[in-house]
C-alpha cells in the first residue's frame, strides 16, 4: 500500500531547541495514524509541517508524494487540517464559515452550496446552520472544523487534539464522526492525550518524545513490545507475605512485589508459562483467589515506552 | 480607628495589585526607554528654547521673559506627551477581562471592590505619573531664572496628572460595564483625540464665548470659552496669564453667571478643570467599585443591552447566512466587519452626520438674505428704464453710458436685466441712473465661508476614514494571528498574492461608503452650481467645488486609502500584536499627513513659489488637493486669484494633470508595497510561527 504521509529525518529547530529530530514516519492509504507524546513532544510541530505551515529544518516531509516546502500549493487542497484550537471569526454563521472556506478551496456556486449542506448533515450541523460560530458549544465547534475540512474532501486528515476539552458525549460523537471519514476512506493522522479512544479508533500509533519517536506501527505490537516480560497477578485468601517469598523462590521468577492486595509476579526474560505459580502455591498451603496475566494496554505501553520528559 | 487605618492601607499602600506593579517599575526595558525618551524630550526643549533666545539675558526682565516662555513649552509638551501616552497605558484595561485569565481570579479573592477597581486604576495611571514626576527637576529650572509663580507650576502639573486620571478612569468604566473590546481601543484613542483637538478648534468659534458689556459699556466677548474649563490644553494655556486668553471677571459676567459654580467655571476655568476632571474620575468609578461584582456576574453587557434597544442588534445567535463572495478573504474585510452592530451604528453615524452637515451647510449657501433695494430682471430695454425695488421710487430712467460694476468688476447694461440686490446707485441732474453698483444677492453663508466650512468638514471626514482604514488594516492579520485564523487560511490552497489582494480589495471596499460622503457633498455643491452656471453662463463663475472634483477627488481619496491600508497591512504582518500594529501605522500616517500636509500648505501659500508650481506639488497630497478643489482662493490665492500671472483655467488643469500623475505614483507605490508583502509574506510569517 502506498505511503499517503513519509517523513524522513524530519528535523525542526526553534533556535537552539529542537523540536524534532531525524522522524521518520510512514503512515500508508486509509490508515487512522495515532500520534502519541507528552506535551511538547513535537506532535504539533509534525502537524504543522505537514499542514505546510511550518518548514522544516532539514529532512523531508512528504504528503501524497508531494514535497513539504517545494510543492506545499499541490498539497493543500489534498489535507483538512484542524489545529488544536478553534479559528472563530467575528459575525460569521455556520453555512457562511463553510462558504467562506469553501471559497478558499476555490468551490463556487451551486456546487458550494451542496457541498456545504452534505457536510452539514454529515457532522449533524444542519440544524445550526444559521448560528453564530461564536455562540457554538465547543463541542460543536470542534464538529465544525471537521465540517470545515471536509468541505474539500481531503484525502488526507491532520487532526491535532480534535477531541481536547470535550465533554464524554461530545467525544464519543466525535469518535463515532472521525470512525465514518475512516470507513470513508481518508487518511487519518490524530494527535490526542485520550489513549483508550485512540486504541479504539486507530490501527496504527505513533509514540513521540523529545522529538524522537520512539515507536511507530499497529496498535498490537506496540503492546506487545510495551510487555518486558511477563506479569502475573496472583490473590491469596491469607499471608500474602508469605506466599511472596514462596513464589520468589521459583527460578523462573524475578521479582514479586505487593500491588492492591494482590502480588504481581514478574517472570525472568523468555519465561511465559506461569502455570507453576498455581501448583506452588497449592502445595504450600495458600487458596488461590485470582491468577491471570496482567493486561498491557496502550496506556500501559505509552507509560514504559515514554520517560516522561518534555522539552 | 485602627480598623479604619487598616482599610485606608490596604486600599493604597499596601494594595498587592498597585504594588505589583510599583515593585516591578523601571524594571521593564521599554518602560526606561519611554522615560528616557520623555526627559530628553523635555531637555530637548530647554536647550532648544535657551538656543533660541541667544543673548537675550540682558536684564532680569529679559530673563524672566525667557523662563516664562521656557515654561509654557515645556508645560504643553508635558501635557500633550500625558495626553499621548495616557491612553496607551490605560486603554488596556478596557480588554482586561478578556486579554488575561487573572480577572477572575482576583473577583474570588477576599480583596474589595475598592481594592481591585483602585489597584487597577491606579497600577495603570502609576506610569504616567512617575514620568510627571520625573521632570520635576527640570521644571525647576525656570525657577532658577525667575518669572514662573509656582503655583503656576503646580497647576500645570495638576491639569496634566488630571487628565491622566480622568482617562484611566474611563477606561476602567468601560471594562467593569463590560462595553469594550479590542477595537473599542481604537475608538477609545479616537474620541480622546477627537476630544482634544474638537475643543482646541471649537474654541474658536463665537458660539461658545460669552457676550457681555464690558466696564466702558460696548459690547465685548469672552476670550476663553465654554470648552476652557473642559479642555486641558485650553485650561493650561489660562494659567500663562495671556492677555489674548484671560478669563472674565466676575462683574464683566452676565448676571446669570456671577453665581457658583458658572462664576468658577468662568472665572477660574483651569482650577475648575483639574477639580472638576478629579471628581469625574470617582463619579466614575463610584458605580465600578459598587457594582464591579454584580456586573461580573452579569451574562449580558450594557453595549448589547443598548444595541437591542436602538434595534441595530436582536442579540440572537443566529440570522440568515450571506453569501460569500469568490474571494473569501474580500468578502469577509468588507462584509463582516461593518455588519457588526457597532460598525453599522458607526458608519450610518458618519454617513447620516457628513450628509447632513453638507445639505445643512447648502441649504444655508442657497438661502437668500431679503436685501433692502435689488432689481429682479426689471430692465426694460424699449424705454431704457430700470425698477428698482426697495427703493420707493417708481421706473426710473437709465443714462447712456451707466456704469454698471458687479462686484468690483466693470458689467455690461445686460447685467441690469438679471438678479442682483443693488448696493448703491447715483443719478445725473435728469434723474436718470449714472452709476450703480450690484451684487449677487447676500446668502445665510456666504461663498468664501461655504467653501471654508466644507472643506474643514471633508477634511475631517477624511481623516475619519483614515484612521478608520488605518486601524481596521493594521488589525486585519495580527487579530487572524491571535484568533488563530490565519493557520487555517494558510493550509489552504489560498496563496499570499490571493490572501493580501483580497486584503486589500475588502478594506478598500469597507471604506467605500464612507469615502462616497465627501464626494457626495462635493457632488451636491457642483450640482447646485452647475444650474447656477446654466442661468449665467459666465466664463468667471465661481464654483464652490471645482466640477472636475467629481473625479480628481475620488480618485483621490480612494487611492490614499488604499495607501494607508498596504501601509496598515505592513504593521501588521510584521508586528506581533494588534495594538502595537495599530499604533504603529497610525502614527505613521498622521505622521504622513501631517508632514505632508504642512509642506503642501507652505507650498501654496509660498510667495517665492510660482502658483502653477505651486498647485502642481500641492495636487500630490490629499489634503491639499482638497483644499484647492474647494476653497483655493483662500489657501492658494497666488494661482486662483483673478488678474494673477496664472489665470485659475491654468492652475485648474495644472491641479487635474498633476493629480492624475500623483495617482499613478501612488498606484506605483501601492503596487511595490503590494509585490514586496507578497515576496516576504511566508517568510515574515514562519519568523513568528512558533
Amino acid at each position: 500500500m502506498a505511503a499517503v504521509i513519509k517523513t524522513v529525518n524530519l528535523t525542526k529547530r526553534y533556535g537552539t531547541l529542537v523540536a524534532l529530530s531525524n522522524l521518520n514516519l510512514e503512515i500508508n492509504e486509509g490508515d487512522c495514524f495515532g500520534f502519541i507524546g507528552p506535551n511538547g513532544a513535537g506532535k504539533t510541530t509534525t502537524i504543522k509541517i505537514l499542514a505546510t505551515l511550518l518548514q522544516p529544518t532539514w529532512g523531508e516531509a512528504r504528503v501524497c508524494d508531494y514535497v513539504v516546502g517545494y510543492q506545499s500549493r499541490s498539497i493543500r487542497p489534498l489535507i483538512g487540517y484542524v489545529p488544536d484550537y478553534f479559528g472563530a471569526y467575528e459575525d460569521m454563521v455556520v453555512q457562511e464559515y463553510l462558504e467562506f472556506f469553501a471559497a478558499a478551496y476555490n468551490i463556487n456556486g451551486s456546487q458550494r452550496n451542496k457541498i456545504v449542506n452534505d457536510v452539514l448533515e454529515l457532522t449533524d450541523l444542519g440544524y445550526k446552520r444559521d448560528s453564530l460560530v461564536d455562540g457554538l458549544s465547543r463541542g460543536m465547534k470542534q464538529r465544525l472544523s471537521i465540517a470545515r475540512v471536509l468541505v474539500h474532501d481531503p484525502k488526507v486528515l491532520l487532526l491535532d487534539e480534535p477531541a481536547g476539552n470535550l465533554d464524554p458525549r461530545a467525544r464519543i460523537e466525535m469518535r463515532e464522526l472521525l470512525k465514518e471519514l475512516r470507513r470513508m476512506g481518508k487518511t487519518i493522522l490524530i494527535s490526542s492525550h485520550i489513549l483508550p479512544e485512540l486504541a479504539d479508533l486507530c490501527n496504527t500509533v505513533g509514540i513521540i518524545e523529545q522529538g524522537e519517536l520512539l515507536y511507530s506501527g499497529p496498535v498490537a505490537d506496540i503492546v506487545r513490545k510495551a510487555r518486558a516480560g511477563t506479569v502475573i497477578l496472583v490473590g491469596v485468601t491469607r499471608a500474602p507475605e508469605q506466599a511472596a517469598a514462596l513464589l520468589a523462590q521459583h527460578p523462573d521468577v524475578d521479582a514479586v512485589a505487593p500491588n492492591n492486595g494482590f502480588l504481581q509476579v514478574s517472570l525472568k526474560n523468555g519465561k511465559q508459562d506461569y502455570s507453576f505459580i498455581a501448583s506452588q502455591l497449592i502445595a504450600g498451603g495458600f487458596q488461590i483467589n485470582l491468577i491471570r496475566e496482567e493486561e498491557v494496554n496502550l496506556e500501559t505501553a505509552f507509560m514504559r515506552l515514554t520517560k516522561g520528559m518534555v522539552q | 480607628m485602627l480598623g479604619i487605618a487598616d482599610y485606608l492601607w490596604r486600599l493604597i499602600p499596601g494594595n498587592p495589585i498597585l504594588r505589583r506593579v510599583v515593585e516591578n517599575a523601571g524594571k521593564k526595558r521599554r518602560d526606561m526607554v519611554i522615560r528616557c525618551a520623555y526627559l530628553g524630550l523635555l531637555v530637548a526643549v530647554v536647550l532648544y528654547t535657551l538656543w533660541l533666545s541667544g543673548d537675550d539675558f540682558g536684564d532680569l526682565a529679559a530673563l524672566a521673559r525667557q523662563s516664562t516662555h521656557l515654561f509654557q513649552q515645556m508645560s504643553y509638551l508635558q501635557l500633550g506627551l500625558v495626553a499621548l501616552l495616557s491612553p496607551i497605558f490605560t486603554a488596556g484595561a478596557i480588554t482586561q477581562e478578556k486579554d488575561s485569565q487573572t480577572y477572575d481570579i482576583l473577583l474570588s479573592t477576599p480583596l474589595t471592590n475598592a481594592q481591585i477597581v483602585l489597584g487597577s486604576l491606579l497600577s495603570r495611571v502609576f506610569f504616567v505619573v512617575a514620568l510627571l514626576v520625573s521632570g520635576i527637576p527640570i521644571f525647576a529650572v525656570t525657577q532658577i531664572f525667575g518669572g514662573v509663580a509656582i503655583n503656576s507650576i503646580i497647576a500645570s502639573f495638576l491639569i496634566a496628572a488630571s487628565t491622566a486620571l480622568v482617562t484611566g478612569a474611563m477606561a476602567m468604566a468601560i471594562a467593569t460595564f463590560k462595553i469594550g473590546t479590542r477595537r473599542t481601543i481604537f475608538s477609545f484613542y479616537l474620541f480622546i483625540i477627537v476630544y482634544l483637538v474638537g475643543g482646541i478648534l471649537l474654541d474658536r468659534v463665537d458660539f461658545f464665548h460669552l457676550s457681555f458689556i464690558d466696564s466702558t459699556g460696548a459690547p465685548a466677548q469672552t476670550s476663553t470659552s465654554w470648552l476652557t474649563a473642559f479642555n486641558p490644553f485650553l485650561a493650561l494655556r489660562v494659567i500663562f496669564k495671556d492677555k489674548a486668553y484671560m478669563p472674565p471677571n466676575v462683574a464683566d459676567l452676565p448676571e446669570a453667571y456671577r453665581t457658583w459654580p458658572m462664576s468658577w467655571v468662568w472665572t477660574s476655568p483651569d482650577t475648575f478643570y483639574y477639580s472638576f476632571m478629579l471628581f469625574l474620575s470617582f463619579a466614575m468609578m463610584a458605580p465600578s467599585v459598587i457594582l464591579l461584582r454584580r456586573l461580573a456576574q452579569s451574562t449580558s453587557s450594557l453595549k448589547g443591552w443598548f444595541l437591542q434597544k436602538i434595534h441595530l442588534s436582536r442579540g440572537d445567535r443566529s440570522r440568515r447566512p450571506r453569501s460569500v463572495w469568490h474571494n473569501p478573504i474580500a468578502w469577509r474585510e468588507a462584509k463582516t466587519k461593518a455588519s457588526a452592530a457597532r460598525a453599522t451604528f458607526l458608519r450610518y453615524g458618519f454617513i447620516v452626520l457628513g450628509m447632513t452637515g453638507a445639505i445643512v451647510l447648502l441649504v444655508w449657501h442657497s438661502t437668500e438674505l431679503a436685501p433692502g433695494k435689488f432689481i429682479n430682471h426689471s430692465y426694460d430695454p424699449m424705454k431704457n428704464t430700470l425698477y428698482i425695488e426697495g427703493s420707493g421710487l417708481p421706473e426710473m430712467p437709465v443714462a447712456s453710458g451707466v456704469d454698471v460694476k458687479i462686484g468690483d468688476n466693470p458689467a455690461t447694461n445686460d447685467a441690469l436685466n438679471g438678479r442682483y440686490q443693488v448696493n448703491n446707485y447715483t443719478q445725473d441732474a435728469n434723474g436718470a441712473i449714472a452709476t450703480i453698483d450690484l451684487d449677487e444677492f447676500a446668502r445665510k453663508l456666504s461663498s468664501d465661508d461655504a467653501q471654508s466650512w466644507l472643506l474643514g468638514l471633508t477634511i475631517v471626514e477624511f481623516s475619519v476614514i483614515l484612521l478608520i482604514i488605518s486601524n481596521a488594516a493594521a488589525s486585519t492579520v495580527t487579530r487572524e494571528k491571535e484568533d488563530g485564523t490565519l493557520d487555517l487560511l494558510l493550509s489552504t490552497p489560498i496563496t499570499s498574492r490571493y490572501y493580501i489582494w483580497g486584503k486589500l480589495r475588502g478594506l478598500v471596499a469597507f471604506v467605500l461608503p464612507l469615502i462616497a460622503v465627501p464626494v457626495a457633498s462635493a457632488f451636491i455643491f457642483v450640482a447646485h452650481d452647475f444650474f447656477r452656471w446654466i442661468a449665467q453662463r459666465d466664463s468667471s463663475f465661481d464654483w464652490i467645488v471645482f466640477p472636475e472634483a467629481l473625479i480628481t477627488m475620488p480618485a483621490m481619496l480612494i487611492i490614499a486609502c488604499a495607501f494607508a491600508a498596504i501601509l496598515g497591512m505592513q504593521m501588521s504582518l510584521r508586528c506581533r500584536t494588534t495594538v502595537r500594529a495599530v499604533m504603529s501605522s497610525v502614527g505613521i500616517v498622521v505622521g504622513a499627513c501631517a508632514a505632508m500636509g504642512w509642506c503642501g500648505y507652505e507650498i501654496l501659500d509660498s510667495s517665492s513659489m510660482s502658483g502653477a508650481i505651486a498647485v502642481a506639488i500641492g495636487a500630490f497630497s490629499p489634503f491639499t488637493l482638497l483644499t484647492i478643489l474647494i476653497d483655493p482662493r483662500q489657501y492658494a490665492g497666488a494661482a486662483f486669484q483673478q488678474g494673477q500671472s496664472y489665470d485659475p483655467a491654468t492652475a485648474r488643469i495644472v491641479t487635474f494633470v498633476f493629480c492624475v500623475i500623483a495617482l499613478g505614483v501612488y498606484s506605483m507605490g501601492i503596487w511595490s508595497m503590494y509585490k514586496s508583502m507578497v515576496k516576504n509574506f511566508d517568510m515574515t510569517i514562519r519568523k513568528q510561527s512558533r
